[in-house]
């Protein structure tokens, strides 16, 4: 089953075509890598799945539902989650209350005005085992803007993952991390694989070879090539358009 | 913690017990100086819930303060006039029952809130705290051409509004009834701020984008807050026309969201009780400094620049120690 499909997505800024005639689709399940050079138009494609900007022409079909024009807060409560590429906590709040936040995020709403958020059922049943299990027990009354550079990307990623989302878009999420962060993370997507299905945009080949179930090439906004990773590898296209350029 | 619950009580006992120095050291103009205080800090409360809690810089909260107040003044025209305020669709009278016209004035408010927020709050940044001016002037000069009730030379109460029980026109009976709202105010405020829909609220101020990627629908919940601090700034509003027994058109205008604005900045933005100590300092200042020379806002001014450069948790901050309201 298809969990996303992309057909015909256009979008131009000015004379920039950053997305062109862009179809894609990704199997429910898989971890499915999206690599590309720098300006390949990653980004935003990753911006019109999620709804921060909206595409010129195509359609975006997501577990059944067309969300091509629907507000970003509406596709997350379909299921769809992303990671920022530059980490997005609330900084000011708590890492509890960061993840408070998260959890809450899924509630029909959120208009109870008398009790305290961090006492809220779903939030008792659910904060320990999130702050144990992205390893941030410690700071979990720490305001999320003075953790270090690694627990903020943990805390980003994991305020993702306590949703429970059906698609999890994630943008660069080694961006900045040493390499023991890298190995971590790469651990905890691995966990994932099978549980969730995972947009993977990201920079390091050797992460992507080494995780994806498929990968999609983007050069100039196109999707040049997709397949399995060993496909992809000897894909001659790919080669000269992408890979030749980093060896 | 200690040095915090330490000064909450102690500016509960000294609110709590302020009429009884006041009488003794025969100064009562005191007490209605610090009903003054009260009602203001109310004003100041709900829009630090706004600012501080929202994050929505709005230049136009005496609006509502303003319209809280005509409310009283209008009831209480058509109460003594002996004439309906509204006759179609249906029967309004005029009234002096506090119970009632409170109450009206809180709902007024919290509904010119609604509407007025509904608007501004599809901007952002610069143009939003411009348009929340804009449409607190259009209301400012609304009530200055609103001849049938004083246009700018306001409205005068013959007598304060009526409570069953308690004499509102007695001083201290007034004192009281205002302390138990603000004190009651502040209640809500702060369960608020700590409840799931402060926590969205305040997700929405830290990271907008981030609260709507995780589904959160945030207008609601600025447009809820903007209603709040609408409807807590009415209630003031109500207060401040039985304690002058006058209303005027400058209750509306901007420099009164301005000083406002003030009082919370000087008391602790955030903080909820901050604005109560901000509303006190500023207005004691003015009451002080204006005894020596017209022109006190000269010496404000260098007063509140020290306090936002020295004290960036506001004077709450600085005493408490913390200054978030938990």
């Amino acid at each position: 089953m298809k969990i996303l499909r992309v057909t015909s997505l256009q979008k131009a800024y000015g004379a920039v075509e950053a997305t062109r005639n862009l179809s894609l689709a990704v199997e429910a399940g898989h971890i499915h890598a999206l690599i590309g050079p720098n300006g390949a138009g990653k980004t935003t494609l990753v911006n019109q799945l999620t709804g921060d900007i909206l595409p010129d022409g195509g359609t975006i079909q997501f577990h059944g539902h067309d969300i091509t024009r629907l507000k970003p807060w509406r596709r997350a409560r379909l299921g769809l989650a992303r990671s920022y590429q530059i980490t997005s906590i609330f900084p000011q709040l708590t890492v509890a209350e960061n993840f408070a936040l998260a959890i809450l995020a899924g509630h029909r709403h959120n208009f109870r005005f008398w009790r305290p958020a961090l006492s809220a059922h779903r939030v008792r049943e659910l904060l320990p085992e999130a702050l144990a299990r992205f390893d941030l027990n410690a700071s979990a009354g720490r305001p999320a803007g003075h953790l270090s550079h690694g627990e903020k990307r943990q805390l980003e990623v994991g305020m993702t993952l306590v949703g429970k989302p059906r698609l999890l878009i994630l943008d660069e999420p080694m961006a900045g991390m040493g390499p023991g962060g890298t190995v971590e993370l790469t651990k905890m997507i691995r966990q994932l694989q099978g549980k969730l299905t995972i947009l993977l945009v990201e920079h390091d080949m050797k992460v992507v070879f080494n995780l994806a179930d498929m990968v999609t090439v983007l050069v100039n906004g196109e999707n040049i090539a997709t397949g399995p990773p060993d496909e992809i590898r000897a894909n001659p296209l790919v080669r000269t358009a992408y890979l030749g350029e980093e060896n | 913690m200690t040095r915090r619950l330490l000064t909450l009580l102690a500016g509960a006992l000294f609110f709590a017990l302020l009429p009884l120095f006041a009488t003794f050291f025969g100064e009562p103009y005191l007490i209605s100086l610090f009903t003054r205080i009260l009602i203001y800090a109310l004003a100041a409360v709900s829009l630090d819930l706004l600012l501080g809690y929202g994050g929505l810089i709005s230049l136009g909260h005496a609006a509502y303060l303003g319209i809280g107040a005509y409310v009283v003044g209008i009831l209480h025209q058509h109460q003594s006039e002996g004439m309906p305020l509204l006759s179609w669709p249906i029967l309004v009278q005029g009234s002096d029952n506090a119970l009632l016209v409170w109450p009206a004035a809180v709902l007024v408010a919290a509904f010119f809130a609604l509407a007025i927020g509904a608007l501004c709050l599809r901007t952002r940044g610069m143009h939003f705290i411009m348009i929340t001016l804009a449409f607190a002037q259009m209301l400012y000069f609304f009530f200055l051409s609103l001849e049938k009730y004083g246009g700018d030379d306001g409205l005068s109460l013959y007598a304060r509004n009526r409570l069953p029980g308690i004499d509102l026109g007695d001083s201290l009976h007034f004192y009281y009834v205002c302390l138990a709202l603000l004190a009651l105010f502040l209640l809500l405020a702060i369960r608020l701020s700590r409840s799931r829909f402060g926590l969205v609220l305040q997700g929405a101020r830290e990271n907008d984008r981030r609260a709507k990627m995780l589904g959160i629908n945030t207008y609601w919940y600025k447009l809820a807050c903007f209603v709040l601090a609408g409807g807590g700034a009415g209630l003031a509003g109500a207060l401040l026309a039985n304690q002058t027994e006058f209303v005027s058109p400058g209750l509306l205008h901007w420099t009164m969201s301005g000083e406002l604005m003030v009082m919370v900045l000087l008391g602790g933005l955030g903080s909820l009780y901050g604005p109560v100590a901000g509303a006190a300092v500023f207005l004691l200042l003015e009451e002080g400094l204006a005894m020596y020379t017209e022109h006190w806002m000269v010496y404000m001014g260098p007063i509140l620049v020290l306090v936002v450069i020295f004290a960036k948790r506001g004077l709450f901050g600085a005493i408490a120690g913390t200054a978030r309201a938990e």
